[in-house]
């Protein structure tokens, strides 16, 4: 994957994104980390085009993330699973392929069921969300990403509504189908899994990127920034 | 099922529950039934249901316009409710004002007061005499903010994170409407829907007071001629209870089946 920033300035009602400039190639699983309010999420939503810059130039894949076309091609999973509460597992998915990506009524239920096994839901496709439990939920939401067969998926933090049980359970199959290719960026709070999942580490702070390399540079921080962060995350 | 700690129960451990529940309920039934048979055997005059056989046409006859009259403002109210809510949901501030003031002074008064207001005050000021449709009027705008109510809560309970997902596969507005917003607002609404319709029933019993000829007015006129208040108010309650009841468990089992 690459990820291009240019003069990316993001303002809500501060700047909460300043100046972000940035080349990344050749990577295939990219964390962005930092407290909150370090504008993570922010740079993850405009990456994924949930969110047009104020200011800058930003591309993945060589796509300008604010053309129209650009959103389809990506998947994103929200921190808690999003799912329609009045449609099954497997209607949240055909819904999504029907209406938006012009399937037919069995290529769509293909589709979903094959996602669907894939994260270990075959049992689970006739239930509404409330009736799984969170982990299921949230899986059931990465397996809607994966169905629209995205370039890359974005991911953000998403087991922060989950407890450790199913935090496990999500961060599984999230490593299962980085070892069948698909590329992902995230944003996590969970550096263990940051650590054995990224190849790569973007860690913010103010809006700024403070730090980034390898998740090697985890162990051995440059900048008092993030020292002082290794030192308060679990 | 499921236990409090949410544990699923063992399917022999299921049985004795529900057979636990049903014998509970007939119990309580039982309990019911027998407290009106001893309040009907106090009684100084022999019970007589037949008595009652004379005026059977009339009390069906209001049974049925109980029943019409509650359908027809349940129709009125839910549009105008729907119409509050929208004032309510206005960039207008006036208009969110007026719902607001509205929906006091209506939930401060009494039901009886305001059908009598409609009938004698609000009506004739604006040029109707007929105190049966303005009680009628009166029922209908009183339910009013119970709809806007429900149309409110309704609407909010589909959360901003839904919209974050319907804007990033795409949808269209015609397609969020039609496929997401309108099926989980159907559902949620259908519930307190039903109580409010509940609601007008039993407060429709009121408007026997302008003369209005519906299940209440029909049975006291009965009792007036031929004095069996016993058979009558007992026909009467079964009556109310025989249109309330299914409707409650309907709405129940609605929730049950088709909740989110």
């Amino acid at each position: 994957m690459k990820i291009e920033l240019d003069g990316l300035t993001h303002r809500y009602d501060v700047d909460v994104l300043r100046d972000l400039a940035i080349s990344i190639e050749g990577y295939s699983s990219i964390a962005i980390i930092g407290v909150s309010g370090s504008g993570k999420s922010t740079l993850l939503r405009i990456l994924s085009g949930l969110e047009k810059p104020t200011r800058g130039h930003v591309q993945v894949n060589s796509h300008d993330v604010t053309a129209p076309e650009y959103r389809k091609s990506v998947g994103f999973v929200f921190q808690s699973h999003n799912l329609f509460p009045h449609l099954t597992l497997l209607q949240n998915i055909t819904l999504v392929l029907e209406k938006t990506r012009g399937f037919t009524k069995k290529e769509a239920h293909e589709q979903a069921e094959k996602y669907l096994s894939l994260l270990h839901l075959s049992d689970q496709t006739h239930k509404l969300p409330r009736n799984v439990s969170g982990g299921q939920a949230q899986r059931a939401s990465l397996a809607r990403a994966l169905s629209v067969n995205p370039e890359v998926i974005f991911l953000d933090e998403p087991t922060s509504a989950l407890d450790p049980v199913l935090t496990y359970e999500v961060l599984s199959a999230i490593k299962e189908l980085r070892e069948l290719g698909m590329e992902f960026v995230l944003v996590s709070h969970v550096m263990s899994f940051v650590h054995d999942f990224a190849d790569y580490v973007v860690f913010m702070k103010d809006g700024e990127i403070a730090e980034h390399g390898p998740p090697a540079m985890l162990d051995n921080p440059q900048t008092q920034a993030l020292k002082d962060f290794m030192e308060k995350v679990p | 099922m499921i236990r409090s700690n949410g544990a699923a129960l063992s399917p022999k451990e299921a049985r004795t529950e529900n057979f636990g529940t049903t014998v509970a309920y007939a119990l309580a039934i039982g309990t019911f039934v027998l407290l009106a048979v001893f309040v009907v055997m106090r009684q100084t005059r022999p019970f007589d249901l037949a008595a009652v056989l004379p005026y059977r046409d009339d009390i069906m006859a209001g049974f049925w316009r109980t029943i019409w009259v509650s359908l027809v403002s349940l129709i009125w109210s839910t549009s105008l409710g729907f119409f509050f809510y929208l004032l309510s949901a206005s960039r207008v501030r006036y208009f969110r004002a007026f719902t607001d003031v509205f929906t006091e002074i209506i939930y401060g008064t009494p039901l009886l007061v305001m059908i009598m207001i409609m009938a004698f005050v609000i009506g004739p000021a604006f040029g109707s005499r007929n105190r049966a449709v303005m009680g009628y009027v009166g029922l209908i705008v009183y339910i009013t903010p119970y709809m806007t109510n429900i149309f409110k809560s309704a609407i909010a309970s589909i959360g901003s994170e839904q919209y974050m997902a319907m804007d990033l596969f795409g949808f269209t507005p015609f397609q969020r409407y039609r496929y997401i917003i309108i099926p989980q607002i159907v559902r949620i609404l259908m519930p307190p829907l039903m109580n409010n319709f509940s609601l007008i029933i039993k407060g429709s019993a009121l408007l026997n007071v302008l003369s209005y000829r519906e299940l209440f007015y029909e049975v006291t006129l009965m009792t007036n001629n031929n004095f069996r208040f016993v058979e009558g108010f007992l026909l009467m309650w079964g009556l109310y209870l025989i249109i309330t009841i299914p409707l409650s468990q309907i709405t129940k089992w609605i929730d049950r089946r088709w909740g989110i």
